[in-house]
C-alpha cells in the first residue's frame, strides 16, 4: 500500500483530536465567561478535559437494556461521521491533513447526518425510562422543528445563490468572488444566526435539557463512560457546526490560528446571548423560530431570486 | 402458455381456492393464499418477458395485455412484497373470523394490481381498477360495515375517481378511437387544448384519489388504520402506488406531449397540493395517540413527497419519486407488519398503554428501527437517498418554497419516527405486559427481510437505479444517468452512499465494543423503576410513564393550523346536498291531491304557452 492511506488515517486522527480539544476547550471558555458575567469566580477553563478523563475512567455498575449502550455510541458516530465531510481548512493551508470525505458528501446529507445523532441518543435516553429523559426528548424534537425552518431557507438561499448544494463549492464560490456569503446574502446570514441561538440549545432555547426542572433532561440516565462519550460527541458537534457555519457564511479559514478566530467570535452569539436571557417554554420557542427568523429567511430567499 | 395470463390464473385460482379451502380448515385458507401469490412471484421473477403480448380484437378496438420496464419495476414491488406479506397473513390471521373470505379478497386484490400493470389499454386497465377498488372495500368492512363509515367515504371517493377515469377513457376514445394508451400519448399532441386540460384534469382526479392526495384523501387515515394490519401493509404501501403507477403515466409521458402551456399551472399546483398534504398529513401523525393511526397519516404524508416528485417532472426529481415509492412500499409494509405482530401478541396498539417491548420482542424492534430510520430519511438507508435527489431535485429546479414546504414536514416526521418507537418499544415497563413473547418465526422474518433490503438499497442504490432509468427510458424522459452507489445533481455536487456507509459502520463499531460488548458483561440489568428521580425512590406501582399528550408543546405551537379538518367542508357540503334533497322531497308530497294540482298547473302552462312551445 502505498502512503496515502496511512495520511488518510492520521488526517482522520488528527481532525478528531482537533474537534475534540478545541470543543472541550471552548465548553470550558464558556463556563468562565457565564461565571465572569454572573460575576463568579468560575472553574478553570481547563476543568472540563478533567471532568471528561475523570468520567471515561470510572466504570459503570448497571443498565437497562441494549439501547442504553447503542445510545452514545449513535451520538458519536453521528458526530464524528459529520466532522468528516465537513472541510476544516478552505485550502490554501495545509489541506491535506483535513481533507477527510470533505468531497464526498454534501449540504442536505450533512443536514440529515446531524439528526442521526439526537435520534439515537434520545432512543438511549428512552429505554431508561426516566420520565424527565422522554420530556426532553419530546421538548427537543419538538424545537427542533422549530428551528430548522429558518436554518434550511438560509441554506436554500446562500445554496441558490451560488448554485452548488456542496461545501467545498459554496468555499470556493467565496473565494473565487473574494467575498464572504455573510455580506453576499446578509438575511440569509440573519436568519442562519437566529436559527443557530437554538442549534447550540443555550438559554432561551435550552428546553430540553432544563437543569432546573428536567435535571438536565435526556442525559439524565447516563454516567462514567457513557457521559463522557456524550460529553465528547457534544464538543465535536459544536466544533462542527461552529466549522460548518464559517465555512458557509464567513469562507472558511485559511489556517488553524484563522479558523480559532472565527468560529470563537461565532460562538460568543449563543452564549452570549443566553447568559441573559431566561428561558422559554416549548411552544413559545417554536412560533419564535416560525416568526422573525422564518420571515427574514423568506425574504432572504427572495432578495437570492430577484434581486441577484 | 402466456406468462402474464399466467400469473393473473395462478392469483385468480389462488382466490377462488383460499375461499373454498376454509371449509376444510380456517388456516389451510391463509396458506393456500400464500402459495398463489409465492408462486405467481416465482413466475413473474423467472418466466415473464418483454416478448409476452396478448392482443385481444373485438370489432373496431383492441385490448392489449404486455409489460414493459415501468410496469416490470412496480410489478417486482408488488410481487415482492406481496409475497412477504401473504407470509406474515398466515400467523397473523391465525384464529381469526371468516379467513375465506378475508383471503380469497386478499389474494383478489394482488390479482388486480398485476393486472393494472399488465393492461396495455384503458378499458382492462379500468377493469382491473375496479376489481381493486371493491376486494380492498370488501376487506376494509371486514370489521363491520358500520365501523365508522369507513367504508362508505372510501367507495364514495373511489367512486368519484373510477367515474372520473370512466369519463377520461371514453372522452379518449371518442377522440382518437382507440383504447391503447400508447395511442393517447402519441396522439396527446393532436388534441385540442381544452381537450387536453379536460383529460389531464380527469386523469389526475382518477389517480389522486388513491395516491390520497389533498383534498382527496380523507378516506385513507382510517381505512388504512382499521384493517387487518397484513392487509394494511398492501393496503398502504402497494396498492396506494398504483395511484402513483398511473400518476407516473399521465404525468411524465402524456403531459409532456401535450401543447398547452397551462398543463404546467396543473403539474405546480399538484406539486403544491402534495407538499400541503405532507405537512398537514405529519401534523397530524404527530399527535396520534394509536401506532396504526398514526403510520396511517404518516403513508398520507410519504405519498405527498412522491406526488410532489412526479409532478415536479425533472429527471432527478422523477427518480426520486419513483425510488422513494420503492422504499416506501418497503418500510411501511414492515411498520404496519410490526404493529400488526404488537397488537397479536399484546392485543392493543394504544401507544399510551403500551410501553418497553424491546426486551420482549427484539426483533420486532430491529426491523421497526430499521424502518423508522428509512422512513425519517436518516443515512445511510436506503430511505435517505430519496428524500436527498427529491431535495436536490427541488432546489436544482428552482422550486425553493417547496423545498421548505418538504423540509418542514420530514423534520417534523422525526417527532412521530421517535413517538412510535418510544410508544411501543422503550419507555417503563408495564406490568401488564410482562409475559409477552415475540411474535412467531413466519411474522418475524418477512420483516427482518424487508429491512435488510433497506440497508441493502441504501448502501447500493443502483440496484434499483437501473431499473428505474429503465422505466423512465420507457415512459420518454430519455437516457438517465446513474451510478452504483454514487449520488449527483445537475449542478455537479455528488454523495458517495458507500463511504458514508463505510463510515458510520466504523465509527459505530468502534464505539459499540468500547461501550456495548464492554459493558454489557460489566453491567448488571435494572428495572426501569431503578432511576434518577430528584431523590425520591419510587414505589412499585407508581406511574412514571410519559405517553399521554407526548407532544403536547408541539400541539399547542401549531394549534392555528390545526383548527378546521378536511372532513368539515366535506360534511358541510354533504349537509348541503341533504338541505337540497329536502327541498325536492317537499315537491313530492305523497299526497294525491298535490299530484293533481302539479297537474293542473301543467296543463295550465301548457295552454298559456303552447303558441310559444310548439310553433
Amino acid at each position: 500500500m502505498d502512503n496515502s492511506i496511512w495520511i488518510s488515517i492520521l488526517g482522520f486522527l488528527a481532525t478528531i483530536t482537533l474537534a475534540f480539544v478545541v470543543g472541550v476547550f471552548y465548553g470550558g471558555l464558556v463556563r468562565k465567561v457565564t461565571a465572569r458575567i454572573q460575576n463568579r469566580v468560575g472553574p478553570p477553563f481547563y476543568q472540563n478535559f478533567f471532568d471528561i478523563v475523570k468520567l471515561y475512567s470510572k466504570t459503570t455498575a448497571i443498565n437497562h437494556g441494549w439501547m442504553q449502550h447503542l445510545g452514545p455510541a449513535f451520538a458519536i458516530t453521528a458526530s464524528v461521521t459529520s466532522l468528516m465531510f465537513i472541510p476544516i481548512l478552505n485550502g490554501q493551508g495545509d489541506m491535506m491533513w483535513f481533507e477527510n470525505l470533505n468531497f464526498k458528501g454534501d449540504l442536505i446529507f450533512l443536514l440529515y447526518m446531524m439528526v442521526f445523532g439526537s435520534l439515537g441518543m434520545a432512543l438511549g435516553a428512552g429505554q431508561t425510562g426516566n420520565p424527565y429523559s422522554a420530556i426532553g426528548v419530546s421538548r427537543g424534537l419538538s424545537q427542533m422543528v422549530g428551528y430548522e425552518i429558518p436554518w434550511v431557507l438560509a441554506l436554500v438561499a446562500i445554496m441558490m445563490q451560488a448554485e452548488t448544494t456542496s461545501i467545498t463549492g459554496l468555499i470556493d464560490y467565496q473565494n473565487a468572488n473574494d467575498t464572504w456569503m455573510m455580506f453576499e446574502s446578509p438575511l440569509a446570514f440573519i436568519a442562519g444566526l437566529l436559527a443557530m441561538l437554538g442549534m447550540f440549545h443555550y438559554a432561551p432555547f435550552d428546553v430540553p435539557f432544563a437543569p432546573a426542572e428536567l435535571a438536565s433532561g435526556p442525559a439524565s440516565e447516563f454516567g462514567g463512560k457513557y457521559l463522557a462519550l456524550m460529553m465528547t460527541s457534544g464538543a465535536i458537534m459544536a466544533f462542527v457546526k461552529l466549522v460548518l457555519f464559517v465555512d458557509i457564511f464567513m469562507g472558511g479559514a485559511s489556517n488553524l490560528v484563522m479558523l480559532l478566530v472565527k468560529t470563537f467570535l461565532l460562538y460568543m452569539v449563543p452564549v452570549l446571548y443566553g447568559v441573559v436571557s431566561p428561558r422559554y417554554r416549548t411552544e413559545q420557542s417554536i412560533r419564535y423560530f416560525w416568526g422573525w427568523p422564518t420571515a427574514i429567511g423568506v425574504l432572504g430567499v427572495l432578495y437570492v431570486v430577484f434581486i441577484r | 402458455m402466456n406468462s402474464l395470463l399466467l400469473i393473473i390464473l395462478i392469483l385468480l385460482g389462488g382466490a377462488v381456492l383460499a375461499y373454498l379451502a376454509k371449509r376444510i380448515t380456517p388456516m389451510l385458507s391463509s396458506i393456500v393464499s400464500f402459495l398463489a401469490i409465492s408462486s405467481a412471484t416465482a413466475v413473474f421473477f423467472t418466466m415473464t418477458s418483454s416478448t409476452d403480448i396478448v392482443e385481444v380484437n373485438i370489432r373496431n378496438f383492441t385490448l392489449e395485455f404486455g409489460l414493459n420496464a415501468y410496469s416490470w419495476l412496480f410489478g417486482a414491488m408488488v410481487m415482492g412484497v406481496s409475497a412477504l406479506v401473504s407470509l406474515y397473513n398466515i400467523a397473523y390471521m391465525k384464529g381469526k373470523d371468516r379467513l375465506g373470505y378475508f383471503n380469497s379478497n386478499f389474494t383478489l386484490v394482488v390479482m388486480a394490481m398485476m393486472g393494472i400493470l399488465f393492461s396495455n389499454d384503458w378499458i382492462s386497465f379500468f377493469i382491473f381498477w375496479e376489481i381493486m377498488t371493491w376486494s380492498s372495500f370488501l376487506i376494509i368492512v371486514y370489521n363491520g360495515i358500520e365501523e365508522g363509515k369507513i367504508g362508505t367515504k372510501y367507495m364514495i371517493f373511489s367512486a368519484v375517481g373510477g367515474y372520473a377515469m370512466l369519463m377520461a377513457i371514453v372522452i379518449t376514445n371518442s377522440q382518437i378511437n382507440s383504447f391503447l394508451i400508447s395511442d393517447l400519448i402519441s396522439s396527446f399532441a393532436g388534441l385540442d387544448m381544452g381537450m387536453q386540460s379536460l383529460l389531464g384534469l380527469l386523469f389526475m382526479i382518477a389517480f389522486s384519489v388513491k395516491a390520497a392526495v389533498m383534498p382527496l384523501h380523507v378516506w385513507a387515515p382510517r381505512a388504512y388504520s382499521d384493517s387487518p394490519m397484513s392487509f394494511t401493509a398492501i393496503f398502504s404501501g402497494l396498492l396506494s402506488k398504483m395511484g402513483v403507477f398511473g400518476l407516473g403515466i399521465v404525468l411524465i409521458s402524456v403531459f409532456a406531449k401535450s401543447t398547452n402551456s397551462n398543463i404546467i399551472v396543473y403539474t405546480e399546483i399538484l406539486a403544491w397540493l402534495g407538499a400541503i398534504t405532507g405537512v398537514m398529513a405529519t401534523f397530524y401523525a404527530v399527535i396520534q395517540t394509536d401506532a396504526k393511526r398514526l403510520l396511517a397519516y404518516s403513508s398520507v404524508a410519504q405519498l405527498g413527497y412522491i406526488v410532489v416528485g412526479l409532478a415536479i417532472g425533472t429527471k432527478l426529481s422523477v427518480m426520486a419519486a419513483i425510488f422513494m415509492a420503492v422504499m416506501h412500499a418497503i418500510f411501511k409494509g414492515t411498520l404496519f407488519m410490526a404493529v400488526g405482530a404488537v397488537e397479536r401478541q399484546t392485543g392493543t396498539t394504544d401507544m399510551t398503554k403500551l410501553g418497553a417491548l424491546v426486551r420482549k420482542m427484539p426483533w420486532t424492534f430491529v426491523a421497526a428501527l430499521m424502518s423508522i430510520i428509512a422512513l425519517a430519511g436518516i443515512p445511510p438507508l436506503g430511505g435517505f437517498i430519496g428524500k436527498w435527489m427529491l431535495y436536490e431535485s427541488l432546489i436544482t429546479s428552482d422550486h425553493y418554497f417547496l423545498i421548505v414546504m418538504t423540509f418542514l414536514s420530514s423534520t417534523a416526521a422525526f417527532l412521530y419516527s421517535y413517538r412510535f418507537l418510544f410508544g411501543i418499544f422503550l419507555g417503563q415497563e408495564e406490568k401488564e405486559f410482562e409475559n409477552v413473547k415475540e411474535a412467531p418465526a413466519t411474522m418475524v422474518i418477512p420483516m427482518m427481510i424487508l429491512a435488510a433490503s433497506l440497508f441493502f438499497f441504501g448502501m447500493f442504490p443502483g440496484y434499483l437505479f437501473e431499473p428505474i432509468a429503465n422505466s423512465m427510458e420507457f415512459l420518454g424522459m430519455g437516457q438517465v444517468d446513474w451510478s452504483m452507489t454514487v449520488l449527483s445533481n445537475q449542478w455537479g455536487d455528488q454523495v458517495d452512499t458507500l463511504s458514508i456507509v463505510n463510515s458510520i459502520i466504523t465509527i459505530f463499531g468502534i464505539a459499540f465494543i468500547f461501550l456495548g460488548l464492554k459493558n454489557r458483561k460489566k453491567t448488571r440489568y435494572v428495572t426501569t423503576k431503578d432511576i434518577h428521580t430528584g431523590g425520591e425512590i419510587p414505589t412499585e406501582n407508581e406511574n412514571l410513564t410519559y405517553a399521554v399528550d407526548f407532544y403536547k408543546p408541539f400541539e399547542r405551537a401549531i394549534e392555528p393550523a390545526m383548527r378546521r379538518k378536511m372532513d368539515f367542508y366535506y360534511n358541510k357540503f354533504g349537509n348541503g346536498l341533504e338541505s337540497l334533497f329536502e327541498f325536492v322531497r317537499r315537491i313530492y308530497t305523497g299526497n294525491g291531491q298535490t299530484y293533481a294540482l302539479y297537474v293542473i298547473i301543467f296543463l295550465v302552462i301548457l295552454i298559456l304557452f303552447s303558441e310559444q312551445i310548439f310553433l
